[in-house]
């Protein structure tokens, strides 16, 4: 396909037309909100915004790093045991030995970006299986979080802690505010770095990128890595949250996420993604926990509504893109 | 591409409609309205919906808050809200019965935790909670009542009657429910209150099987190719575990063996009933999150409620397993009995 070099708002024009269809999912998003707005009013009150976007602050953080994965080429089904590793971790250094709060938070962050960076390495040096790969750090990460915690809950007492989670910024919850910080840095990440765009190269095409040139190692190898970070900060956040650190959180987390990132226009053939269709994703994902509720639909049809509204958003999506692919 | 945006619109807008469920009674009612926007709101915010012991209890409460509903004893309730096992979930449960404008709501917490602050959240909101089945931190102090059974004594009663079935004593193993979690904890403290102090006892090891059938399975084959006709007993934290460990060891030739659990769900009770399962104990789920509604129901009218309410466990043997077995899995094992 040839590039067309003309630049409209920093990206080149094929892009942008994709990033046009992503609308397609923007439609579906504002659809379900008026609609469950007419039959809920109090849906659309401002608390329960906030209360949604606070809400999907989690898995947002994880889709990020799964959209970068699943760009690649690739998943990260790590990302659910990182959280219980985090917040393991958590639970030991400032729930049992009371060391310094900030310490103990990068050390754990340092902990689950070096087991991304482990998957990174096996999948990129190695030429393994993501999904093998992931799957199998998957179930060493959680055992370690189960050793670390000898299967315990901690209680985190501390209400600087608790207010990572709780906390206000400008009379915005704290969580949103992560997830705002996140979504502009993974936007320029993605969208106007290098990187970004080795990104996409190596997903897109991975002989023509090393044909020209782009380290398929270190760009694989980066995206696990930031993708095992952001994992991390979800833990942090889910441990803040729940005021426990405990070896059993986050299981079937990377479905969300994955879910999150298929909405938003990410291709699982690798190559496709946008920094705000994961977004809109993530907030699709929240809206359809939080208005089912609202709906007072039956939790046993709970699973299959929230399945068919991803089958029909990609479906839809797919139709309105078909020119750009 | 206009087209496609109106069709994916009218798309969207169906597909939303369609999960619609007709707005419930209108009726106001007299008492209750505790943050008081004209209406009652119970929430009810469930531990899970695929547990066999958490099935009953749901549709248990379903059945009698429709039944509030048609009689304007409340306004709405919120329909059974899924926490998913997930004290993270269940935070986000309670977020959304604040944001529903709930007045009462019940939670049976995942976590002694972790599911707190959905408690502490929903209390600080203005919203009075029951909590059903399992207490979390702060219960005691923030909650309208508890409503719940003594898991300590759950583990007792299973290991007296294991001292029972084996005067002669022998070696036993444990199978653990979900580490951390609180009645996992006070079951396994249970029965070393009584197994621990008797010396004709030795315990070969705890086993975790995450409150999983197919994983006690393994751990009673395990456990009998390992230690052949020392073993005597399989003690479970649930009976989901324990029916199935029983049928595996009779499968093997090795119905001596003893197994027991807690919970009393119908497929166990249905073994007790056949025969096949020598008892188990019934935790009375169905009883605990009725004596909740009662509570809420009590202070809609004004009267007193209790600080806790202790519904008690039975042990479920074949003398008394047709009390609490329903009347389908009854002909279903009466069936089965005839057959073999």
């Amino acid at each position: 396909m040839a590039k067309n070099d003309k630049k409209v708002l920093g990206m080149d024009q094929d892009s942008f037309r994709m990033f046009m269809g992503k609308y397609g999912i923007g439609i579906v998003l504002i659809g379900m909100v008026i609609i469950i707005s007419i039959m809920r009013p109090r849906f659309i009150q401002p608390t329960n915004l906030l209360n949604i976007f606070t809400q999907i602050s989690i898995n947002g953080l994880i889709a990020y790093g799964m959209c970068l994965a699943i760009t690649t080429g690739g998943i990260d089904l790590s990302v659910g045991s990182q959280l219980a590793l985090v917040s393991c971790i958590l639970g030991q250094l400032v729930g049992v030995k009371n060391m310094n709060m900030v310490l103990s938070i990068i050390i754990a962050l340092a902990v689950a970006t070096a087991f991304g960076f482990l998957n990174g390495v096996l999948i990129a040096k190695f030429d393994m299986f993501p999904f093998v790969v992931t799957l199998s750090t998957q179930l060493i990460i959680r055992s370690i979080a189960q050793i670390i915690s000898n299967g315990q809950a901690v209680s985190m007492t501390s209400s600087v802690f608790k207010s990572i989670y709780s906390g206000n910024f400008l009379g915005i919850p704290r969580p949103i505010v992560y997830l705002a910080i996140v979504v502009i840095i993974m936007y320029i990440v993605m969208h106007w770095t290098r990187f970004g765009r080795y990104v996409y190269a190596v997903g897109g095409n991975v002989n023509a990128a090393i044909a020209s040139g782009v380290s398929v190692f270190w760009t694989k190898t980066l995206c696990y890595t930031i993708s095992g970070l952001l994992a991390g900060l979800a833990g942090l956040i889910f441990t803040s949250k729940t005021g426990a650190a405990q070896a059993n959180i986050g299981v079937g987390y990377e479905t969300d996420a994955v879910a999150a990132c298929v909405l938003g226009g990410t291709s699982f053939a690798g190559g496709i993604s946008t920094a705000p269709g994961v977004l809109l994703g993530s907030i699709i994902i929240g809206c359809i926990y939080n208005g089912m509720n609202f709906l007072r639909i039956d939790s046993y049809y709970q699973s299959m509504t929230k399945g068919i509204i991803i089958i029909c958003a990609v479906l839809l999506d797919m139709v309105m893109n078909k020119k750009n692919r | 591409m206009k087209l496609r945006k109106l069709i994916s619109l009218s798309v969207a807008a169906l597909m939303v409609a369609g999960m619609a469920i007709p707005a419930a009674a209108d009726e106001a009612a007299a008492g209750g309205d505790v943050n008081g926007d004209g209406k009652i709101v119970v929430g009810y915010i469930s531990k899970n919906t695929t547990d066999p012991f958490h099935g009953p209890i749901n549709s248990t409460a379903t059945e009698i808050l429709d039944g509030l509903v048609a009689d304007g004893t409340i306004d709405e309730w919120t329909g059974i809200l899924d926490g998913l096992t997930d004290a993270g979930k269940q935070v986000d449960l309670a977020a959304d019965c604040i944001a529903q404008g709930v007045d009462y709501a019940i939670i049976l917490p995942a976590e002694a935790v972790a599911s707190d602050p959905a408690v502490v959240n929903m209390t600080e909101a203005g919203i009075k909670v029951v909590v059903v089945n399992s207490k979390t931190d702060s219960t005691d102090d923030l909650a309208l009542t508890y409503c719940g059974s003594d898991d300590v004594y759950a583990g007792e009663l299973m290991a007296t009657y294991i001292q029972e079935q084996l005067p002669d004593g022998g070696a036993y193993i444990h199978c653990q429910g979900v580490i951390g979690n609180s009645a996992q904890i006070q079951r396994g403290e249970g029965i070393l209150n009584i197994l621990g102090e008797d010396d004709k006892f030795e315990a070969l090891g705890d086993y975790p099987c995450d409150w999983a059938a197919d994983k006690a399975v393994n751990a009673a084959t395990d456990a009998m190719s390992m230690y052949g006709d020392d073993l005597k007993a399989i003690i479970c934290d649930n009976d989901d575990m324990s029916s199935a460990a029983q049928q595996a060891c009779n499968e093997a030739g090795r119905s001596d063996i003893v197994c027991i659990g807690v919970d009393g769900n119908q497929g166990p009770l249905t073994m007790v009933k056949e025969g096949t399962l020598g008892a188990t104990v019934l935790q009375d789920g169905v009883g605990q999150v009725t004596a909740g509604i009662d509570a809420i129901v009590a202070d809609i009218n004004g009267e007193t409620v209790e600080k806790e309410y202790t519904i008690p466990f039975v042990l479920v043997t074949s003398e008394n397993v047709d009390q609490y077995l329903n009347a389908d899995s009854a002909a279903e094992a009466e069936t089965e009995a005839v057959t073999e």
